[in-house]
């Protein structure tokens, strides 16, 4: 086809506008935003500042998890383990504190180690042995899931001392101080994500590997980082539950993989790879928190609150698909 | 024209800020091969999906048979007795040849009250089908996945025919076939021309056009630019119709001085296809290397470019001795590689002409690991101006672009890297004539003015002839010649390719 000959032109003001709106992450925006005007209109209880912060306190686990999450379905992966590397660091670190009698800050350090060097092990199989990550980290889920309950012999690990609740229960400036991470954490790795190097290298290897491979990126390097960085991540969340709910318990975080994974493909991360963003990803992950805490303050019962949430999730992708498909046409 | 068949007046297609087809008009006759051709984005494709019914026109009249139609969908147009055979193949690996032939239309008996396929019924169809076409070394049972590209392509015309064609489209049918599996392939095309079928012949090779077809049918950027009966027309017509230029020299050589030795190759060994391969190539100069399909050309290539890392021997770049075990290093040293699967190995389609051009060169556009979109930009429009890539700009996803100018792009990303030494696998494999010159100058001149080293694979024996300053052959692995450009004849090469038992008839299907 013949490429027509246009002059480049800078686009105004209100073209920048219709542009944002019209893209993945501006029509998830305003279905997030309908959906809290109409949740507020049912219950007075929702639209207040301290329901909404601690709201904040719990999509912080998730919201972590979601950002090397992101990162991996770009380049066409999955991690099915995180659930399972969150549950395997708190036990770790209560074990550690409790049974072997490591100071707590230690103890706090050797979890995240021991989560972060159980992406590592992912992304090293998958790399080095050419494992498909599904079926890697659907191997780790049930392996790191197993050594948690080996290690905790259904022990629970409690009476932490006071400022070890600073990170899951404390408040900064009058915020939650998991949002703070959280916040701090989705600007630094947007801004990778999108304007670095290793953002660039991963969008290329979703679109097409080998491209990537004969134009002299180092895909191996960059794969078992974002392993490691997702291990890593599952780690720090690891720590803030147990923070959170004061106690350490070897099934913590089962499930949470698909949280983070409906999160992240809902905030328009394709799962074949190659497109994504992390604006996207936690406007994902909010629309989902504020639907589940909303529907259960307007008095739905939770079943019922699950297929409301699974009819929004169709509903936003259908409506997405719909519009990229206009735009695309035009 | 009463005598046509099929007949498009006045065809108009718009796609969003193109006119792909503007007035264009095509007819076939009962019996007749008529060839199609153009450059990359003269319009055949969409021509050819109009009459198959997968677009539709926006203006002008289809008549087939006489009688007006209107095919909105490729549903409509295969009843109509059309059918397309594409370049990627519509057949199902497995499921076997005759399942596959009669997809959708299997023969039915009754058992046991039920409907259920008559399988000994479909494969004596199937059988004789083949027979018909003259094809009796196909297993009609065995998995179309298991055979190779000739016999799938087989498969596929005795598919049409099962749905009793009239009408054969054929997209550069030969586009991945050998030189055997090309015979039987024009056999084939003339037994069914004998028949009464039509057939439109899409292709790049304009000697088939002229071995193969009746008329032939010249587009260009999407306009109908004539029809012409084969026999009383000419090579440098047809190119002149297809460029809208007359190209004096198809391969421009200019004359350079060889330098030092840029890239020295010490057995290296990678088996089976790279078997203690050694050679040099100079600062200025254009290595040829010739080879049949699976002789390790290729290979060769991606040994040096670390994809496949040598398993003994040494590479000399400079003079200095280099380890290359992956692309990064090869490309740290200095290497360029335009692969022969452009869209596979050479782009990354769904990333713009700005992405795919700094993706070798990342660390120089950016700063800390930032990424300069400015600096990716002034590449980018560098590159566009250079190599005069025809596009709307560095933001343009590539994968819109026409064959000769995604290779451009492949190009202008290795120049990026500004590499001592360029390996170009197939430069110029499936793009048109005028963007084939304009690569054929461009090495020219990296060669003769910026002294850049050039190891350029090739298929295509005039190409290899034209552009080398030196020929290399390989067989089974193995380098097995070496020409002078001054001594080198086809049929030298041919007979090095080809080896000691190559008669003079396969020698002549080479070149």
């Amino acid at each position: 086809m013949q490429a027509e000959k246009s002059k480049p032109r800078n686009p105004t003001v209100s073209e920048k506008l219709r542009h944002l709106l019209i893209s993945q992450e501006g029509v998830l925006f305003i279905i997030m935003l309908a959906s809290v005007l109409f949740l507020a209109t049912r219950t007075d209880k929702f639209l207040t500042v301290d329901n909404l912060l601690q709201q904040g306190r719990f999509m912080a686990e998730v919201g972590l998890i979601a950002i090397p999450m992101t990162y991996i379905i770009i380049t066409g992966g999955i991690d099915l383990s995180v659930g399972s590397i969150l549950g395997l660091t708190a036990i770790v670190l209560g074990w550690t504190w409790q049974e072997l009698g490591f100071p707590l800050e230690l103890a706090i350090i050797t979890g995240i180690i021991s989560g972060t060097v159980a992406g590592f092990v992912n992304g090293l199989f998958i790399v080095r042995v050419g494992v498909p990550p599904l079926i890697m980290t659907l191997a780790t889920l049930a392996l790191y899931r197993g050594l948690a309950e080996g290690i905790s012999q259904a022990r629970s690990a409690r009476g932490y001392p006071e400022w070890f609740f600073q990170l899951g229960q404390g408040e900064l400036l009058g915020i939650p101080t998991q949002l703070w991470l959280l916040i701090i954490a989705v600007v630094i790795f947007a801004i990778v994500l999108a304007r670095t190097r290793l953002g660039r290298a991963l969008y290329a290897i979703g679109n097409n590997e080998t491209g990537a491979r004969f134009s002299g990126l180092t895909v191996n390097r960059h794969l078992l980082f974002i392993y490691t960085f997702s291990g890593f991540m599952s780690a720090v969340a690891g720590y803030i539950f147990v923070s959170r709910v004061s106690t350490t318990r070897s099934d913590m975080g089962t499930g949470i993989e698909l949280d983070v994974i409906a999160a992240v493909v809902l905030g328009g991360t394709s799962i074949f790879g190659g497109t994504g963003s992390i604006p996207g990803t936690i406007i994902g992950v909010v629309l989902i928190q504020l639907l589940k805490n909303g529907l259960v303050l307007t008095g739905v019962t939770s079943d019922a609150t699950i297929v409301v949430i699974g009819s929004v999730l169709i509903f936003a992708i259908l409506v997405n698909n719909f519009i990229q498909r206009k735009r695309d046409e035009s | 024209m009463t005598d046509a068949l099929l007949e498009l007046r006045g065809i108009d297609k718009h796609f969003p800020g193109v006119l792909a087809l503007k007035d264009a008009q095509f007819d076939v006759r009962r019996g007749e091969v008529h060839a199609l051709i153009g450059e990359n984005g003269a319009g055949k494709s969409t021509l050819i999906k109009i009459i198959s019914g997968v677009y539709q026109p926006d203006k002008g009249e289809i008549w087939l048979d006489g009688e007006p139609v209107a095919f909105s969908n490729p549903r409509e147009s295969h009843s109509a007795g059309i059918a397309t055979i594409y370049q990627e193949l519509g057949l199902y690996p497995e499921l076997s040849v005759a399942e596959n032939i009669f997809m959708g239309h299997a023969p039915k008996t009754k058992r046991f009250g039920f409907e259920t396929i008559d399988w000994e019924a479909m494969e004596r169809s199937a059988t004789a089908l083949l027979a018909d076409l003259n094809i009796d070394n196909l297993d009609v049972g065995a998995k179309v996945g298991a055979l190779n590209v000739g016999n799938r392509q087989r498969v596929e015309i005795a598919k049409a025919l099962s749905l009793d064609a009239q009408i054969l489209i054929m997209d550069e049918p030969t586009a991945a076939l050998t030189e055997s599996d090309v015979e039987q392939l024009f056999s084939i095309v003339r037994l069914l021309r004998e028949r009464g079928v039509s057939i439109i012949y899409i292709s790049h090779r304009l000697n088939e056009v002229f071995e193969l077809a009746d008329r032939v049918t010249v587009l260009r950027d999407g306009e109908y630019i004539g029809t012409q009966a084969v026999p009383e027309t000419s090579e440098a017509e047809l190119i002149s119709m297809m460029v809208g230029r007359t190209i004096e020299n198809l391969f421009p050589k200019q004359a350079a001085t060889i330098g030092d030795v840029v890239l020295e190759a010490r057995n290296l060994h990678h088996p089976p296809l790279t078997r203690d391969v050694s050679f040099s190539v100079r600062a200025g100069e254009i290595v040829g290397l010739a080879g049949l399909v699976g002789s390790g050309r290729s290979e060769t290539a991606q040994v040096i470019f670390g994809v496949l890392p040598a398993e003994s021997g040494e590479i000399w770049l400079n003079g200095a001795y280099v380890k290359i075990t992956r692309p990064s290093e090869a490309v740290n040293h200095g290497i360029g590689y335009v692969p022969e699967d452009r869209g596979h190995q050479g782009l990354i389609r769904e990333m713009t002409i700005r992405e795919n051009t700094s993706m070798a060169v990342l660390e120089s556009v950016s700063k800390r690991s930032f990424i300069s979109r400015a600096k990716e930009r002034a590449l980018a429009n560098g590159a566009i101006r250079q190599l005069s890539i025809r596009a709307t700009g560095p933001d343009q996803i590539t994968n819109k672009l026409s064959g000769g100018n995604q290779q451009k792009v492949v190009v202008s990303k290795w120049l990026a890297s500004k590499p001592s030494l360029l390996i170009m696998d197939e430069p110029t494999r499936g793009i048109d004539v005028g963007a084939k010159a304009e690569i054929h100058r461009l090495m020219s001149r990296l060669a003769a003015e910026d002294g850049l080293a050039i190891l350029m694979i090739s298929s295509e024996l005039p190409e290899i002839l034209a552009m080398s300053d030196r020929i290399l052959v390989m067989r089974e692995g193995r380098l097995v010649g070496e020409f002078k450009r001054e001594e080198a004849t086809q049929e030298m090469i041919a007979h090095a390719m080809m080896g000691a038992s190559a008669t003079a008839n396969s020698v002549g299907a080479v070149v």
